[in-house]
């Protein structure tokens, strides 16, 4: 019955990432080896991101939530967005258009994402006995963050990849950029500054993750009406 | 195409009510739990009598739980009872334990009263009324639950606000008709114990001290000696909990007391008295003395002669007035008629009450109810000084759980050993008729309270089972050297316990409470799961590629298979 719980987590923590792969066209221009090149990004993006935690921040004994370490931790945070800077541009993809490349950079992002942070703690924990909404929660978590990855890149890609784009428009795009990446300390600073459980946080995120990727829909969708 | 949009919204609109529906239907199947809770619990004694086996027989648990308020017909094979002693009936005990239906396991909680772990004495918030019934329940209870075979696992624990806030948990579940069961989910209680193995040659260990008299020169014969003697162990439905404050801690903590006094009265070669006086605190008590018998049988002839009598001590703590001399000699006899007036007379002066109670032995019958009638089988004089006016059956009244330091009264104790020391000190001094006290209260020779006190305590927190007591136990040691302190020479002596008695180990276990998910909830999600990802395929097809593509996904199979043909 655990392992059969272990399975359902599974699925809602690793199952959109697949199902997003064969239902977009994605898996119609065979994106596979863009996406393992991202995940590679990814994890040496966090290893990096490991070494500048483990060298400039404290280790705190208590869990209450320190301006100065979290501004810290959001500036570490943006090693992040460099990393995926690299990803979009730096990395040789194969003839692919830059609607796909982002969407297979953002989905191999947010699936190494999930398999670091969430395998793990899923295989102990779920198996157990005991019951707790948890994992659901934190299936639900690896969703939303899925929706933030792809709407990072999208953002990226506007700002890095498109040359014309409208005027108006990169404002904007740099603020939802600047907000999309900023989130895991947003959520932090949520979880123990304010002392919001666990459920109401994963609201929040499948919430924001929506507005975001509505709004870097639309910012996509408006960036290439003039090109057309 | 605006129609098109319109129907792919109103498809979308009605998969996600769905979906909605389903996730309401899934947080009504469960109800949150916090995390899994860890309880000491203690078993219920596994022992064989003569290869009849009594107690429960079963050490590992894993089942669902229930409450009391199960219904009438529910198949409770596979449940474990948790039920708190204060809402116990014996309706159900007759009915479910005595009648020996099949339960899954039963968790006895038990007020925090008899818990001898609770220092502080907390949980004393029940009435004084409450108490007597209580503990008369729970006596019964014990005296079935430890003649019953069991072939279940039993455990006690102790109530707290862990165990309460499971147990209202379980109730509620229960009271909505819902038991916990493999398909409805609930608490399931897990206790990871291996199989019980057989405690091999269960060791007793009899200690015993020696205070010699004044030996006189001209004084060739050999001193006589008067024999103090109690037996320190216990036996009760859970080994990890029998302390027997009562029976017979007070027994031993007044054995110690009459030691120091008689070791500061011996330690002056003016007050060293003609006896020499022999103090044996002795093991396997509720076993038929059997502890005892194996000292005196390792006395030599001429020391078992030289013994004058022998007093032994059971159960002294919670008399109010009145405590039995119990003889087997028929009261006419010269030295029961002695040792009986030395005592009453000093009971007098002190306005307690003794009576003597005469015993015939049965030599034939293997049961030895009073640790004297052990050495009156070996045709040696002894009386038992107890409040207890009947003799108690076998394995009764041996340190059960009612037993606790809450019920032991300590100035009881300290009235009997000034009883006790005093009857003595007139027989050894030869002041029978007169009328002086030489431990008199405030005195450098007075019964020191504080001094039982500590013993006591000490006592009601040691769990003593016999077989259960490593061969060096600290409490044994403990005894040894506060006894060394007292007398001139002490020896242990280890023996093993014979007789019919098998003892079976683990005694106390880790209960781990899980909140668990049913079967039920657990196929419920894989399908909310399910639809959540067909959704999100089909929403991300029809954004992505548009509607056509993904009906003609589903069209596509039987299209190649024509082409095929």
């Amino acid at each position: 019955m655990t392992v059969f719980h272990f399975f359902n987590c599974a699925i809602l923590t690793f199952g959109p990432h697949a199902v997003y792969y064969s239902a977009t066209p994605l898996s119609e221009y065979d994106t596979l080896g863009t996406s393992v090149k991202a995940a590679v990004v990814y994890l040496a993006t966090a290893l990096v991101k490991l070494v500048c935690l483990a060298t400039f921040l404290k280790v705190s004994e208590s869990d209450s939530f320190d301006p100065y370490q979290e501004f810290l931790k959001a500036l570490i945070g943006f090693i992040d967005v460099a990393g995926l800077y690299f990803a979009l541009t730096q990395l040789t993809h194969r003839n692919i258009s830059q609607n796909h490349k982002f969407q297979a950079v953002g989905l191999g992002w947010a699936f190494a994402d999930s398999v670091l942070h969430r395998l793990a703690p899923l295989w102990v924990g779920a198996r157990g006995l005991e019951f707790t909404w948890d994992y659901i929660l934190q299936g639900l978590e690896a969703n939303a963050n899925l929706v933030l990855s792809i709407s990072l890149a999208a953002l990226g890609s506007l700002m890095w990849l498109r040359k014309n784009k409208p005027k108006t428009l990169i404002p904007i795009i740099y603020i939802c950029a600047g907000i999309v990446a900023t989130m895991p300390s947003i959520t932090s600073y949520l979880k123990r500054g304010l002392g919001w459980h666990f459920p109401k946080v994963v609201g929040f995120e499948l919430f924001t993750s929506l507005v975001m990727a509505f709004t870097s829909w639309q910012l996509f969708a408006a960036c290439q009406r003039p090109s057309v | 195409m605006a129609p098109r949009k319109a129907r792919k919204r109103d498809m979308l609109v009605e998969s996600v009510y769905s979906v909605i529906a389903l996730v309401f239907v899934l947080v009504t199947c469960v109800e949150l739990c916090d995390a899994a809770t860890v309880v000491d619990v203690y078993r219920l004694i596994q022992y064989d009598i003569s290869g009849a086996p009594f107690g429960s027989r079963l050490a590992s648990l894993n089942h669902h739980a229930g409450s009391l308020h199960f219904s009438p017909h529910a198949d409770l094979s596979r449940t474990v009872l948790m039920i708190p002693l204060r809402e116990l009936n014996m309706t159900f005990v007759t009915e479910y334990i005595v009648q020996r239906r099949p339960l899954g396991g039963l968790l006895f909680l038990l007020p925090q009263l008899f818990n001898f772990e609770n220092r502080d004495g907390t949980g004393s918030n029940l009435q004084n009324h409450g108490k007597e019934p209580l503990k008369n329940l729970l006596e019964e209870l014990e005296q079935i639950l430890i003649h019953t075979n069991l072939p279940y696992p039993v455990y006690f624990a102790f109530e707290d606000e862990d165990v309460n806030f499971v147990l209202t948990d379980i109730k509620k579940n229960d009271a909505t008709g819902q038991p916990a069961t493999a398909t409805t989910g609930g608490c399931k209680f897990v206790v990871s114990a291996p199989e019980p193995k057989k405690v091999a040659s269960p060791t007793i260990t009899n200690i015993q001290g020696w205070l010699a008299g004044m030996k006189t020169d001209d004084d060739a014969s050999q001193l006589p000696t008067i024999a103090i003697v109690a037996s320190y162990d216990t036996f009760g439905a859970a080994p990890a909990l029998s302390v027997g404050s009562d029976s017979n801690g007070s027994g031993v903590a007044a054995l110690l007391e009459i030691a120091r006094l008689f070791s500061l009265l011996y330690s002056n070669p003016k007050t060293r008295g003609r006896y020499n006086l022999l103090f044996g605190l002795t093991s396997g008590g509720p076993y038929n003395y059997n502890g005892t018998h194996k000292w005196l049988r390792s006395f030599d002839q001429r020391l078992r002669e030289s013994i004058d009598y022998a007093i032994c001590l059971n159960s002294i703590a919670s008399w109010e007035d009145e405590l039995w001399i119990h003889v087997s000699k028929p009261p006419e006899n010269a030295y029961i008629k002695q040792i009986f007036e030395g005592f009453s007379g000093v009971a007098e002066d002190l306005g307690i009450k003794v009576s003597l109670k005469h015993k015939k032995i049965n030599i034939s019958n293997s049961r030895v109810a009073w640790e004297h009638e052990q050495f009156s089988r070996l045709r040696v004089t002894a009386a038992t000084i107890s409040e207890l006016s009947t003799a108690p059956e076998l394995l009764e009244k041996t340190g059960s759980l009612v037993d606790a330091r809450h019920f032991a009264n300590e100035t009881a104790i300290t009235r009997s050993v000034k009883l006790i020391a005093e009857g003595l000190a007139r027989h050894i001094y030869g002041h029978q008729e007169k009328n002086i006290h030489i431990f008199e209260d405030n005195s450098n020779l007075a019964v020191n309270p504080s001094y039982i006190r500590s013993w006591l305590d000490v006592i009601s927190r040691t769990p003593r089972v016999a077989p259960f007591l490593p061969k060096d136990d600290p409490f044994v040691m403990a005894l040894k050297k506060e006894l060394e302190d007292h007398t001139d020479e002490v020896n242990l002596q280890r023996e093993v316990l014979d007789g019919m008695f098998t003892f079976y180990d683990s005694t106390r276990a880790m209960l781990n409470i899980y909140q668990v998910a049913s079967v039920t909830f657990d196929l419920l999600l894989l399908l909310v799961l399910g639809s959540y990802l067909i959704v999100l395929f089909s929403f991300l097809v029809i954004t992505t590629r548009g509607l056509d593509d993904l009906i003609s996904l589903f069209r596509r199979p039987p299209s190649r298979k024509v082409k095929t043909a």
